[in-house]
């Protein structure tokens, strides 16, 4: 069941204001943090075993413990590009307790001595962009940001940086080239950006819901975080439900929860008459689950790794019986060959290879070896690329095919689509 | 000093050295295109795949370093699979025009999908069209459609000309190289992208179409452009030149050469050059054989000394010549005859000590250093004032110029021609003839000479480097060098002898090696 602690007083509209987000002990937290060593709310990060958001899922406490001790500037930059299909759940932390984000960041930049940071908020974003250019303003007034904060001596600057609207940019090296003015494009590993990042100095880049939840590590401490959750995947994580279910929306509950709870607590079920015909469980990127693994599944990136899918940003997407998996891999596709960087010759040709040939066999001209095609195509493109991308395209391949092959089968052979003339006669 | 096993050999690498370099040290065969020694990693084309022992995934051989007792290959059928896969995805969107493409013949693309291509072409959808024939500057053409994006050109403006006219614009399958508008490419390295762009999709405007690269031959000597003496490889044929392009060396050019420098092979080249030596004066000229022109030459060379005395006689010299060439006409002028007005004409010298930061130096001579070495060593000091004082004076009735080879870098050549018009007798010696001599009163002989690729020689570099370099082939039969030139003045025309140009018929070695169909 739902189990509010990031969003725990969201449905208050107040909660976006500075007043009324002090009202709910709002800044509290960092004041507490200030007091602190910044190794001690480091420790207690780790401790907690907080994992990325963003989708990858590293530790965050580790992460920032790759940061050189040489004292140079180091910034922090929060991913706010929220790009991949199915997620919202960072637009709705952004618009609702903007302040919550700029507390964690504000802790976070402490632990790590870090003077300025950036969010770094998808083109498309408007309102989010807004609204946490208001609160940062309001920060500043409130001389929660800028210098000598609360009277600690920590002084810190934060900024707001709108992206163009480009799926990569939320790859954190592509969002350090957007940010320094340059094409998103990602950059190669090693340098990892804890050593070398946005302008060549130490930088970290967290989720919007990983900072969000230092707040509450700090807050309440390592034991009562820990309380949620499983060993390896401890804490709570909001998933943004999506697709044919009654009441889609962004859900937070401890890792480890059950998905079909998800799907039928949380979100009311399927619509009347409708069975579950496959999860897409972290995004359009994760590859698919059936509806038989879906009832076996639990949310953490354990039980999913192991069922060869991923967490990843919390993206539930339901798909019931009315859905062409066809239908379904072509919109997949067409997104990941547009939003392809370039860089990497397997992701800038293979994505739009994959996108042609699913392409074909959605008119009804494609050829029976494609779909035997699509997926050689895509294990060549899986781990041949600077950054994910082309992984993000190939896994929903592959696994759309190899799932739900005689879909694709028969849709080759008729040159149509058997669950669509399935559903206009039912 | 780690050592590491490459394909079953051990070697042991400098620190810091990556993977592909000591493939490229083991002497293994390794496919890339976007890794190029002289620019940063870019890790974009994927097919210096390799296998590292004990990681499950395969790695870039570019951007990962060697580690202490690394073992790799790239001949597991893992690798192989990758990079037949690697190439068929260079190749879907990429035109198969290898019969009309400029680059047919030494195209990267061609060579690795002989050696690593899967064979089997699977696409069958449409391709991606792009532009054809985009004029990026003065000098380079793009065909889009063939580029594969491997960002050598755009690294190579970014990192080494600075000059950022490049990028790639757009995203995806639709990416394309191109320049912002208003600024094209256009710096004086600009043709260094055609020679490290692995396709053809860059071209040079100048060789575009010109020749099928297996007409040509080529071999390595020096660019004579400047003072940099950057090496290069001269490719020719019995036409002449057409092109030079850069070798890589640490200590003098990398791996570049500038725009500038690549033209020097125009004028070494038949149309240009002194064919036959001339006698005469003002518009009234007679073609003769060289070897009895220097010859005569030599005679009244000597009688002047023998009559007027050494003072009559006076030699101008520019820094275009080899050390051998220099130490010819120093021997028998000064160290045989005693002649010591021995002056140097320095062409542009307001820029002499001028650097583009890069290559490009002031002093557009191959060997001024070298030239002055040897004006030292025979305490020939005396100055280009001294000259004209001499000429007004009249004391002067015989001037030798050893002209310059390349007279594109001598602006100031009929100002010099002026200078000497009214001698008795002028000997000049050039490789291409110089109109401005049409205006000489006294009696003149033109000798022609050989260039920088019909002789050996030595040449010393502004940083006092010494190269030598053997002849590349001979494109004018009655040219000499300064040396045999010298050797029929002095009377020893047994040492010389006149060398044919290169008869080499175009050959299709393809049609050859594989006989008549």
């Amino acid at each position: 069941m739902e189990v509010k602690i990031l969003t725990e007083h969201y449905d208050k509209p107040e909660f976006q204001g500075l007043d009324g987000y002090k009202k709910h002990g709002g800044y509290e937290t960092l004041a507490k943090a200030l007091k602190l060593k910044p190794e001690e709310i480091k420790n207690q990060v780790k401790e907690a075993g907080l994992r990325g958001r963003g989708g990858a899922g590293f530790p965050t406490g580790v992460k920032w413990g790759f940061l050189p001790e040489n004292g140079e500037t180091r910034y922090l930059l929060c991913n706010a590009d929220e790009g991949e299909p199915g997620t919202f759940k960072d637009r709705l932390m952004m618009e609702r307790a903007p302040h919550q984000l700029i507390e964690g960041m504000l802790i976070s930049a402490f632990a790590i001595h870090s003077p300025k940071s950036y969010i770094y908020i998808r083109g498309e974003y408007f309102e989010s962009l807004r609204i946490v250019e208001k609160a940062i303003k309001e920060a500043y007034s409130a001389g929660l940001l800028g210098k000598n904060i609360l009277g600690s001596g920590f002084s810190h600057d934060m900024d707001v940086y709108s992206g163009a609207g480009a799926y990569i940019c939320g790859e954190e090296t592509g969002m350090i080239s957007s940010l320094e003015g340059k094409k998103g494009q990602p950059k190669l590993k090693p340098p990892f950006p804890a050593i070398e990042g946005y302008l060549g100095k130490p930088t970290i880049v967290n989720n919007v819901e990983s900072l969000a939840a230092v707040k509450y590590i700090i807050r309440d401490g390592v034991q009562a975080y820990r309380k949620y959750g499983t060993e390896k995947s401890p804490g709570t994580k909001l998933f943004s439900v999506s697709g044919n279910v009654m009441k889609p929306g962004t859900y937070e509950v401890p890792l480890g929860y059950p998905l079909k709870d998800l799907i039928e607590v949380e979100c009311g079920g399927l619509k009347p008459g409708r069975k579950l015909k496959a999860v897409i469980p972290g995004g359009s990127s994760a590859p698919v689950l059936t509806a038989e693994e879906a009832q076996r599944a639990t949310m953490d990136y354990e039980c999913l790794a192991q069922m060869g899918s991923m967490l990843g940003s919390g993206a539930v997407i339901v798909i019931d019986d009315s859905n062409c998996m066809v239908d379904l891999l072509h919109v997949i596709m067409h997104f990941y060959h547009h939003e392809s960087c370039g860089q990497c010759t397997p992701c800038r040709e293979g994505t739009g290879w994959l996108d042609k040939i699913v392409s074909g066999i959605h008119a009804g001209t494609g050829r029976l070896q494609d779909v035997q095609l699509i997926e050689q195509v895509s294990q060549h493109m899986m781990g041949r690329t600077i950054c994910a991308l082309s992984d993000a395209a190939a896994m929903p391949a592959l696994s759309f095919v190899e799932k739900f092959r005689e879909e694709f089968e028969f849709y080759v052979r008729e040159g149509r689509s058997r669950v669509k003339e399935v559903v206009a006669n039912a | 000093m780690p050592k590491c096993t490459v394909n079953g050999k051990q070697i042991e690498v400098k620190p810091g050295t990556s993977i592909i370099e000591a493939f490229k040290e083991a002497g293994e065969n390794i496919a890339h295109y976007c890794w190029h020694p002289g620019l940063s990693v870019a890790g974009v084309c994927r097919l210096c795949m390799v296998e590292i022992e004990g990681n499950p995934r395969l790695q870039i051989a570019c951007n990962t370093m060697v580690q202490e007792g690394m073992v790799v290959s790239n001949q597991s059928d893992k690798v192989k699979d990758a990079v037949r896969w690697g190439l068929d995805f260079h190749l879907i969107n990429h035109p198969l025009d290898c019969p009309i493409c400029d680059q047919a013949g030494e195209c990267g693309l061609q060579e690795q999908y002989m050696e690593f291509g899967k064979y089997e072409p699977e696409m069958a959808e449409r391709k991606v069209k792009k532009r054809k024939v985009v004029d990026l500057g003065p000098k380079v053409v793009l065909d889009s459609e063939r580029c594969i994006l491997c960002s050598r050109c755009v690294r190579f403006t970014d990192e080494v000309t600075k000059t950022r006219e490049l990028g790639i614009f757009n995203r995806g399958d639709r990416s394309e190289i191109g320049t912002f508008k208003d600024r094209p490419l256009d710096n004086n390295y600009s043709l260094n992208t055609v020679d490290i762009c692995p396709v053809g999709a860059l071209t040079s405007r100048d060789f575009r179409f010109r020749q099928r690269v297996w007409y040509l031959k080529n071999k390595e000597t020096i660019c004579t452009g400047c003072s940099t003496g950057c090496n290069v490889k001269a490719y020719y044929n019995e036409d002449g030149l057409f092109r030079v392009k850069p070798v890589h060396n640490e200590d003098i050019n990398g791996y570049w050469m500038c725009d500038e420098g690549r033209d020097i092979y125009k004028f070494a080249n038949p149309e240009f050059r002194l064919k036959t030596a001339r006698k005469g004066t003002q518009d009234h000229w007679d073609d003769i054989n060289v070897v009895e022109a220097a010859k005569s030459v030599g005679s009244i060379v000597k009688t002047s000394v023998d009559t007027d005395g050494a003072g009559s006689v006076a030699v101008v010299l520019t820094g275009q010549h080899s050390n051998e060439e220099y130490d010819a006409i120093l021997e028998w002028i000064n160290g045989d005859l005693k002649v010591d007005q021995v002056y140097h004409w320095v062409n542009n010298p307001e820029k002499f000590d001028d650097f583009d930061g890069l290559l490009l130096r002031g002093d557009r001579n191959p060997n001024t250093k070298g030239l002055l070495e040897r004006l030292d060593a025979r305490k020939l000091n005396k100055t280009w004032q001294d000259f004209e004082t001499k000429l007004k004076a009249g004391t002067v009735k015989v001037v030798i110029v050893v002209g310059p080879e390349n007279p594109a870098v001598y602006s100031d050549m009929g100002e010099k021609v002026q200078l000497i018009n009214g001698v008795d007798k002028v000997v000049w010696m050039s490789a291409c003839p110089v109109g401005e001599l049409n205006t000489m009163t006294g009696t003149t002989w033109q000798i022609p000479l050989k260039t920088f690729v019909e002789k050996p020689g030595t040449y010393v570099n502004f940083q006092g480097r010494a190269q030598t370099v053997k002849p590349v082939t001979f494109l004018v039969k009655q040219a000499l060098s300064v040396v045999e030139a010298v050797q029929l003045m002095a009377g020893e025309a047994s040492k010389v002898e006149l060398v044919e140009p290169e008869h080499h018929p175009k050959k299709n070695y393809f049609v050859y090696s594989r006989g008549p169909l």
